[in-house]
Protein backbone atom coordinates (compact mmCIF):
# COMPACT_ATOMS: atom_id res chain seq x y z
CA UNK A 1 0.00 0.00 0.00
CA UNK A 2 2.80 2.39 1.13
CA UNK A 3 4.82 1.73 -2.06
CA UNK A 4 2.04 2.60 -4.59
CA UNK A 5 1.35 5.56 -2.88
CA UNK A 6 4.45 6.34 -3.71
CA UNK A 7 4.43 5.47 -7.14
CA UNK A 8 1.79 7.68 -7.18
CA UNK A 9 3.47 10.66 -6.05
CA UNK A 10 6.36 10.14 -8.21
CA UNK A 11 3.88 10.30 -11.07
CA UNK A 12 2.13 12.74 -10.09
CA UNK A 13 5.91 14.97 -9.95
CA UNK A 14 6.85 13.73 -13.24
CA UNK A 15 3.32 14.86 -15.00
CA UNK A 16 3.88 18.31 -13.38
CA UNK A 17 7.68 18.76 -13.57
CA UNK A 18 6.67 18.18 -17.71
CA UNK A 19 3.61 20.59 -17.68
CA UNK A 20 6.27 23.20 -16.48
CA UNK A 21 8.74 22.83 -19.11
CA UNK A 22 5.97 22.27 -21.74
CA UNK A 23 4.95 26.12 -20.56
CA UNK A 24 8.38 27.56 -20.81
CA UNK A 25 9.17 26.04 -23.76
CA UNK A 26 5.80 27.87 -25.06
CA UNK A 27 6.74 30.97 -23.36
CA UNK A 28 10.66 30.85 -25.28
CA UNK A 29 8.61 30.15 -28.18
CA UNK A 30 7.12 33.32 -27.74
CA UNK A 31 10.15 35.42 -26.83
CA UNK A 32 11.64 34.00 -30.30
CA UNK A 33 8.99 35.45 -32.17
CA UNK A 34 8.89 38.36 -30.87
CA UNK A 35 12.46 38.33 -31.39
CA UNK A 36 11.72 37.59 -35.47
CA UNK A 37 9.35 40.32 -35.45
CA UNK A 38 11.64 42.78 -34.71
CA UNK A 39 14.62 41.55 -36.72
CA UNK A 40 11.97 41.90 -39.77
CA UNK A 41 11.28 45.79 -38.71
CA UNK A 42 14.77 46.43 -38.41
CA UNK A 43 15.43 44.76 -41.71
CA UNK A 44 16.64 48.46 -43.67
CA UNK A 45 18.56 49.14 -40.81
CA UNK A 46 20.33 45.58 -40.63
CA UNK A 47 21.94 46.08 -44.24
CA UNK A 48 23.37 49.71 -42.97
CA UNK A 49 25.02 47.77 -40.45
CA UNK A 50 25.87 45.25 -42.36
CA UNK A 51 27.78 47.66 -44.69
CA UNK A 52 29.35 49.46 -41.73
CA UNK A 53 30.77 46.20 -39.93
CA UNK A 54 32.31 44.06 -43.09
CA UNK A 55 33.40 47.07 -45.21
CA UNK A 56 36.67 46.49 -44.91
CA UNK A 57 37.42 50.21 -43.59
CA UNK A 58 35.69 53.41 -45.06
CA UNK A 59 32.51 53.25 -43.54
CA UNK A 60 33.56 51.62 -40.32
CA UNK A 61 36.25 54.59 -39.91
CA UNK A 62 33.37 57.15 -40.60
CA UNK A 63 31.56 55.54 -37.49
CA UNK A 64 34.15 55.53 -35.23
CA UNK A 65 34.73 59.22 -35.86
CA UNK A 66 31.30 59.27 -34.69
CA UNK A 67 31.91 57.55 -31.40
CA UNK A 68 35.29 59.58 -30.72
CA UNK A 69 32.65 63.07 -30.68
CA UNK A 70 30.31 61.11 -28.45
CA UNK A 71 31.22 61.24 -24.44
CA UNK A 72 28.50 58.36 -22.93
CA UNK A 73 29.25 56.96 -19.87
CA UNK A 74 26.03 55.05 -20.07
CA UNK A 75 27.79 52.19 -22.26
CA UNK A 76 30.89 52.07 -19.54
CA UNK A 77 29.63 49.27 -17.24
CA UNK A 78 29.46 47.04 -20.30
CA UNK A 79 32.53 47.96 -21.72
CA UNK A 80 34.08 47.29 -17.74
CA UNK A 81 33.08 43.96 -18.31
CA UNK A 82 34.79 43.67 -21.35
CA UNK A 83 37.64 44.83 -20.47
CA UNK A 84 37.86 42.47 -17.42
CA UNK A 85 37.11 39.37 -20.30
CA UNK A 86 39.85 40.90 -22.02
CA UNK A 87 42.33 41.00 -19.35
CA UNK A 88 41.79 37.63 -17.88
CA UNK A 89 42.23 36.01 -21.56
CA UNK A 90 45.63 37.89 -21.42
CA UNK A 91 46.47 35.98 -18.17
CA UNK A 92 44.83 32.61 -19.81
CA UNK A 93 42.65 32.96 -17.14
CA UNK A 94 39.66 30.93 -18.04
CA UNK A 95 37.76 31.36 -15.00
CA UNK A 96 38.61 35.17 -15.01
CA UNK A 97 37.15 35.28 -18.27
CA UNK A 98 33.88 33.41 -17.25
CA UNK A 99 33.49 35.98 -14.02
CA UNK A 100 33.50 38.67 -16.96
CA UNK A 101 30.92 37.26 -19.43
CA UNK A 102 28.95 36.77 -15.87
CA UNK A 103 29.39 40.70 -15.37
CA UNK A 104 28.51 41.57 -19.05
CA UNK A 105 25.09 39.57 -18.97
CA UNK A 106 24.76 41.87 -16.02
CA UNK A 107 25.63 45.09 -17.62
CA UNK A 108 23.46 44.34 -20.38
CA UNK A 109 20.69 43.79 -18.47
CA UNK A 110 21.33 46.59 -16.00
CA UNK A 111 21.39 49.07 -19.02
CA UNK A 112 18.92 51.89 -19.34
CA UNK A 113 17.64 51.43 -22.90
CA UNK A 114 15.37 54.70 -22.42
CA UNK A 115 17.86 57.01 -23.80
CA UNK A 116 17.91 55.64 -27.10
CA UNK A 117 16.07 56.96 -30.14
CA UNK A 118 14.54 54.78 -32.58
CA UNK A 119 17.56 54.04 -34.79
CA UNK A 120 19.92 53.50 -32.57
CA UNK A 121 17.45 50.98 -30.58
CA UNK A 122 17.58 48.40 -33.48
CA UNK A 123 21.17 48.50 -33.52
CA UNK A 124 21.27 48.19 -30.15
CA UNK A 125 18.65 45.29 -29.96
CA UNK A 126 20.99 43.09 -32.40
CA UNK A 127 23.96 44.20 -30.80
CA UNK A 128 22.72 43.18 -27.56
CA UNK A 129 21.21 39.48 -28.62
CA UNK A 130 24.77 38.31 -30.18
CA UNK A 131 26.49 39.93 -27.27
CA UNK A 132 24.93 38.41 -24.64
CA UNK A 133 24.91 35.01 -26.89
CA UNK A 134 29.09 35.46 -26.93
CA UNK A 135 28.61 36.29 -22.94
CA UNK A 136 26.92 32.87 -22.23
CA UNK A 137 29.24 30.96 -24.15
CA UNK A 138 32.24 32.42 -22.66
CA UNK A 139 30.44 31.74 -19.16
CA UNK A 140 30.78 28.20 -19.95
CA UNK A 141 32.98 27.26 -22.42
CA UNK A 142 36.50 26.47 -22.19
CA UNK A 143 39.63 28.74 -23.33
CA UNK A 144 39.75 28.29 -26.73
CA UNK A 145 35.72 28.76 -27.06
CA UNK A 146 36.37 31.45 -24.93
CA UNK A 147 38.49 33.22 -27.44
CA UNK A 148 36.30 32.42 -30.33
CA UNK A 149 33.35 33.92 -28.95
CA UNK A 150 35.74 36.91 -28.11
CA UNK A 151 36.73 37.74 -31.42
CA UNK A 152 32.60 38.14 -31.82
CA UNK A 153 32.34 40.12 -29.12
CA UNK A 154 35.21 42.55 -29.94
CA UNK A 155 32.89 43.51 -32.81
CA UNK A 156 29.95 43.48 -31.00
CA UNK A 157 31.33 46.15 -27.95
CA UNK A 158 33.20 47.77 -31.22
CA UNK A 159 29.79 48.59 -33.11
CA UNK A 160 28.43 49.57 -29.88
CA UNK A 161 30.74 51.93 -29.14
CA UNK A 162 30.36 53.41 -32.35
CA UNK A 163 26.81 53.71 -32.17
CA UNK A 164 26.27 55.36 -28.46
CA UNK A 165 30.14 56.24 -27.38
CA UNK A 166 31.45 56.20 -24.59
CA UNK A 167 33.58 58.33 -22.15
CA UNK A 168 37.07 56.50 -21.84
CA UNK A 169 39.80 56.22 -23.45
CA UNK A 170 40.34 52.94 -25.58
CA UNK A 171 42.77 51.13 -28.07
CA UNK A 172 41.41 49.23 -30.79
CA UNK A 173 44.33 46.84 -31.92
CA UNK A 174 44.16 43.82 -34.53
CA UNK A 175 46.26 40.54 -34.46
CA UNK A 176 47.03 39.48 -37.95
CA UNK A 177 46.77 35.80 -36.99
CA UNK A 178 43.67 35.55 -34.93
CA UNK A 179 40.38 34.88 -36.93
CA UNK A 180 41.88 31.31 -38.42
CA UNK A 181 44.45 33.99 -40.28
CA UNK A 182 41.71 36.53 -41.39
CA UNK A 183 42.95 38.69 -38.65
CA UNK A 184 40.61 40.07 -35.51
CA UNK A 185 40.47 43.10 -33.62
CA UNK A 186 40.55 43.90 -29.84
CA UNK A 187 39.98 46.80 -27.54
CA UNK A 188 41.91 48.06 -24.93
CA UNK A 189 42.19 50.55 -21.73
CA UNK A 190 46.10 50.36 -22.58
CA UNK A 191 48.32 51.22 -25.53
CA UNK A 192 50.58 48.40 -25.00
CA UNK A 193 50.11 45.24 -27.23
CA UNK A 194 49.01 41.89 -24.96
CA UNK A 195 47.47 39.98 -26.75
CA UNK A 196 43.85 38.26 -25.78
CA UNK A 197 43.54 35.96 -28.29
CA UNK A 198 46.58 33.91 -27.48
CA UNK A 199 47.80 34.91 -24.36
CA UNK A 200 51.23 33.58 -23.27
CA UNK A 201 52.03 32.31 -26.14
CA UNK A 202 51.79 34.75 -28.40
CA UNK A 203 51.35 38.02 -25.99
CA UNK A 204 52.79 40.85 -28.42
CA UNK A 205 51.20 39.81 -31.67
CA UNK A 206 49.38 42.91 -32.85
CA UNK A 207 49.58 46.79 -33.37
CA UNK A 208 47.58 49.64 -32.42
CA UNK A 209 45.10 50.84 -35.09
CA UNK A 210 43.18 53.87 -33.41
CA UNK A 211 42.71 55.56 -30.61
CA UNK A 212 39.51 55.99 -28.96
CA UNK A 213 39.04 59.25 -27.37
CA UNK B 1 14.63 -12.28 -2.76
CA UNK B 2 10.55 -10.81 -2.00
CA UNK B 3 12.34 -7.55 -1.97
CA UNK B 4 14.34 -7.65 -5.40
CA UNK B 5 10.66 -8.77 -6.94
CA UNK B 6 8.79 -5.58 -5.51
CA UNK B 7 11.55 -3.44 -7.02
CA UNK B 8 11.14 -4.65 -9.99
CA UNK B 9 7.50 -4.39 -10.12
CA UNK B 10 7.77 -0.68 -8.91
CA UNK B 11 10.20 -0.10 -11.29
CA UNK B 12 7.91 -1.57 -14.20
CA UNK B 13 5.36 0.73 -12.72
CA UNK B 14 7.32 3.62 -13.21
CA UNK B 15 8.24 2.84 -16.58
CA UNK B 16 4.32 2.02 -17.80
CA UNK B 17 3.74 5.22 -15.86
CA UNK B 18 6.14 7.66 -18.03
CA UNK B 19 5.01 6.41 -20.97
CA UNK B 20 1.92 8.35 -20.64
CA UNK B 21 3.66 11.28 -20.23
CA UNK B 22 3.46 13.58 -23.54
CA UNK B 23 6.26 15.01 -25.58
CA UNK B 24 6.26 17.52 -27.96
CA UNK B 25 6.97 16.54 -31.32
CA UNK B 26 9.49 18.53 -33.73
CA UNK B 27 7.66 17.80 -36.84
CA UNK B 28 6.70 20.47 -39.64
CA UNK B 29 5.97 19.61 -43.39
CA UNK B 30 6.50 23.22 -44.31
CA UNK B 31 9.86 24.29 -45.13
CA UNK B 32 9.89 27.84 -43.67
CA UNK B 33 10.66 30.98 -46.56
CA UNK B 34 13.46 32.05 -43.36
CA UNK B 35 15.25 27.74 -43.72
CA UNK B 36 18.47 27.91 -44.68
CA UNK B 37 18.35 26.62 -48.13
CA UNK B 38 16.04 29.71 -49.07
CA UNK B 39 18.02 31.93 -47.71
CA UNK B 40 21.25 31.85 -49.76
CA UNK B 41 22.06 29.28 -52.51
CA UNK B 42 23.34 26.27 -50.85
CA UNK B 43 24.57 23.27 -53.76
CA UNK B 44 23.14 20.48 -53.40
CA UNK B 45 25.42 18.17 -52.28
CA UNK B 46 26.24 20.94 -48.98
CA UNK B 47 21.99 21.20 -48.11
CA UNK B 48 21.91 17.32 -48.24
CA UNK B 49 25.03 16.67 -45.75
CA UNK B 50 23.25 19.59 -43.95
CA UNK B 51 19.84 17.55 -43.77
CA UNK B 52 21.41 14.03 -42.51
CA UNK B 53 23.92 15.28 -40.21
CA UNK B 54 22.66 18.14 -39.03
CA UNK B 55 18.62 19.26 -39.13
CA UNK B 56 17.32 16.70 -36.49
CA UNK B 57 18.66 19.07 -34.28
CA UNK B 58 19.26 22.14 -35.78
CA UNK B 59 15.73 22.30 -37.28
CA UNK B 60 12.25 22.53 -37.17
CA UNK B 61 11.93 19.15 -39.02
CA UNK B 62 13.00 15.86 -36.89
CA UNK B 63 13.20 12.94 -38.28
CA UNK B 64 12.49 10.36 -35.76
CA UNK B 65 14.06 7.07 -34.76
CA UNK B 66 11.35 4.34 -33.95
CA UNK B 67 12.40 4.33 -30.48
CA UNK B 68 11.82 7.96 -29.89
CA UNK B 69 8.20 6.44 -28.79
CA UNK B 70 9.99 5.10 -25.30
CA UNK B 71 10.36 7.05 -22.18
CA UNK B 72 12.43 8.20 -20.93
CA UNK B 73 14.52 8.54 -24.51
CA UNK B 74 12.00 10.90 -25.98
CA UNK B 75 12.88 13.26 -23.34
CA UNK B 76 16.40 12.98 -23.96
CA UNK B 77 15.73 13.85 -27.49
CA UNK B 78 13.38 15.96 -26.95
CA UNK B 79 16.03 17.95 -24.72
CA UNK B 80 18.29 17.69 -27.24
CA UNK B 81 16.40 19.23 -29.54
CA UNK B 82 15.50 21.97 -27.82
CA UNK B 83 19.04 22.43 -26.86
CA UNK B 84 19.63 22.37 -30.50
CA UNK B 85 17.60 24.96 -32.12
CA UNK B 86 18.37 27.30 -29.28
CA UNK B 87 21.52 27.59 -30.40
CA UNK B 88 21.50 26.99 -34.44
CA UNK B 89 17.82 26.75 -36.28
CA UNK B 90 18.75 26.08 -40.22
CA UNK B 91 14.23 26.84 -40.11
CA UNK B 92 14.87 30.06 -39.13
CA UNK B 93 18.22 31.03 -40.65
CA UNK B 94 17.07 33.75 -42.63
CA UNK B 95 15.16 35.52 -39.80
CA UNK B 96 18.49 35.86 -37.92
CA UNK B 97 20.17 39.44 -38.08
CA UNK B 98 23.68 39.73 -40.46
CA UNK B 99 25.48 39.95 -37.37
CA UNK B 100 24.11 37.13 -35.91
CA UNK B 101 24.24 35.15 -39.14
CA UNK B 102 28.13 35.88 -39.44
CA UNK B 103 29.05 34.33 -36.03
CA UNK B 104 26.67 31.57 -36.34
CA UNK B 105 28.46 30.68 -39.61
CA UNK B 106 31.86 30.73 -37.98
CA UNK B 107 30.80 28.38 -34.84
CA UNK B 108 29.25 25.85 -37.73
CA UNK B 109 32.48 25.85 -39.61
CA UNK B 110 34.32 25.55 -36.16
CA UNK B 111 32.33 23.10 -34.69
CA UNK B 112 32.70 20.70 -37.85
CA UNK B 113 36.35 21.41 -37.72
CA UNK B 114 36.99 20.21 -34.39
CA UNK B 115 34.55 17.54 -34.95
CA UNK B 116 32.45 18.75 -31.93
CA UNK B 117 29.66 18.22 -34.40
CA UNK B 118 27.70 16.45 -35.37
CA UNK B 119 28.04 15.08 -31.92
CA UNK B 120 29.54 11.16 -31.21
CA UNK B 121 26.77 10.50 -29.32
CA UNK B 122 24.68 10.61 -32.52
CA UNK B 123 26.93 9.35 -35.03
CA UNK B 124 27.13 6.61 -32.86
CA UNK B 125 23.57 5.88 -33.72
CA UNK B 126 22.84 7.37 -37.26
CA UNK B 127 26.03 6.07 -39.10
CA UNK B 128 25.20 8.21 -42.06
CA UNK B 129 25.29 11.45 -40.47
CA UNK B 130 28.66 11.09 -39.99
CA UNK B 131 31.07 13.57 -42.03
CA UNK B 132 34.42 12.29 -43.75
CA UNK B 133 36.94 14.87 -43.85
CA UNK B 134 36.45 15.39 -47.08
CA UNK B 135 32.66 16.55 -46.67
CA UNK B 136 34.02 18.50 -43.78
CA UNK B 137 36.43 20.18 -46.25
CA UNK B 138 33.38 21.13 -48.77
CA UNK B 139 31.81 22.38 -45.79
CA UNK B 140 34.07 24.87 -44.44
CA UNK B 141 35.63 25.96 -47.77
CA UNK B 142 31.89 26.86 -48.73
CA UNK B 143 30.95 28.49 -45.24
CA UNK B 144 34.42 30.81 -45.36
CA UNK B 145 33.16 31.93 -48.80
CA UNK B 146 29.75 32.78 -48.03
CA UNK B 147 30.99 33.98 -44.74
CA UNK B 148 33.02 36.67 -47.18
CA UNK B 149 30.12 37.60 -49.02
CA UNK B 150 28.03 38.28 -46.54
Amino acid sequence: MKKSIYVLALITILFSACKNDKKQAESNSMQSSEMNMKEADGHDHDDHDHDATMGENSSKEERNIDATTQKNSATSAIIDSYLQIKNALVEDSKEGAAKGGAMMLTAFTDFDMSQLNDSQHKEYMEILEDAKEQAEHIVKSPIDHQREHFENLSIDVNDLIALLGTDKTLYQSKCPMAGEGKGAIWLSEYKEIKNPFFGSKMISCGSVQKQIN
Amino acid sequence: MKKLKKLFIFLLIVFVGIQFIPTKRNQSTEVLETDFSKTFAVPTNIQNMFEKSCYDCHSNNTNYPWYNKIQPISWLLENHIKEGKKEFNFSEFGAYSKRKQKNKLKSLASQIRDNEMPMQSYTLIHRDAKLSDNDKEQIIVWINKLRDSL
